[in-house]
């Protein structure tokens, strides 16, 4: 058991959450969480909020768009 | 949309300059002089290569121009140079990442002065306290609702939450959030020492959070829990 304690925890959450800590890091705050609710509740926020922002943002090229780069490829391409 | 597997520096807290470093191609001599074989074997490798990458740096110049036009024309003018390049790109090497680079360079150079938004130096100077530093939700029964509320909010609404950031912020959150791009990606992508990434992340979110509390407050979706957090009056800004 290697707890970090909640100041560490809540300092690093964030890089935990984008997979920027190496393992024991990791461990550190995985065993702090399973015995704060706090800490848990506040990276599930986290979570949450990158899981909204990556659904809301996806999005697709229009078609015309894409007809449209492949053609000035073309064109680029036809110059040499 | 596929992940790619990215290889992150773990605890490279340093930039380094150079090595992965791409300006924008003078639109190359080399165009004129390569064999026509090896420009349409150039170009084969482009379109199976780059032009998957289409839907996501659209999604990415949606969020930097906030319209479909100038989208467009961003990317567009990507490809073209990112194409133009090709032949400097070292296979192996992340791809996302390089046109990411290219795509990001086009924004600051030609929309972004368009649009200039003059706070954005001054802002990562700014100390936290001065960004309106409101300490989040205080226990964890209010927490949990904030997730749940979260959970439940409308794409439309996090898309105008995420617009209305600070340019700056939006990017490393996009990059971060939306791209899966390590700090590092985003240090080489956006020009800027890993400490001011973590940090336009660390304040990009915590914006992010609280225009998307204020939502949810304002349409009463986190009502029944969120007792001592609908009393505390927080400044957005």
């Amino acid at each position: 058991m290697t707890d970090c304690g909640c100041d560490k925890a809540k300092a690093e959450l964030e890089e935990f959450l984008h997979n920027e800590l190496d393992a024991q890091q990791c461990q550190d705050i995985r065993d702090h969480m399973a015995n704060c609710d706090d800490c848990s509740a506040e990276h599930l926020v986290g979570l949450t909020l990158t899981t909204k922002v990556k659904e809301a943002c996806q999005e697709k090229a229009p078609d015309e768009l894409k007809q449209l780069i492949v053609g000035a490829i073309d064109r680029l391409d036809a110059r040499a | 949309m596929a992940t790619m597997t990215l290889e992150r520096p773990l605890s490279t807290r340093t930039r380094s300059r150079g090595a992965i470093d791409t300006q924008a191609p003078s639109l190359d001599s080399r165009l004129m002089t390569d064999t026509t074989d090896e420009l349409a074997e150039r170009r084969a490798l482009f379109q199976e290569q780059a032009l998957p990458f289409m839907d996501q740096l659209y999604g990415a110049a949606m969020r930097m121009t906030k319209n479909p036009a100038d989208a467009a024309d961003l990317v567009q003018e990507t490809f073209v140079k990112a194409f133009a390049a090709f032949g400097q790109f070292e296979q192996g090497t992340n791809l996302k990442a390089w046109l990411y680079r290219i795509l990001t360079n086009t924004f600051i150079n030609v929309y972004r002065k368009k649009q200039r938004d003059p706070y954005q130096g001054a802002l990562d100077d700014l100390e936290d306290w001065q960004l309106g530093s409101a300490e989040s939700a205080t226990s964890t029964s209010s927490r949990s609702a904030e997730a749940e509320a979260i959970d439940r909010m409308p794409a439309s609404a996090v898309k105008d939450a995420l617009q209305s950031i600070p340019e700056d912020f939006r990017l490393a959150v996009y990059f971060a959030d939306v791209e899966g791009f390590s700090y590092q990606e985003i240090a080489d992508i956006m020009k800027t020492p890993v400490g001011t990434v973590m940090s336009r992340l660390h304040r990009g979110r915590r914006l992010l959070r609280e225009l998307l509390a204020d939502y949810a407050r304002e349409r009463g979706m986190t009502a029944e829990n969120a007792g001592p957090r609908a009393a505390t009056t927080r400044s957005t800004r």
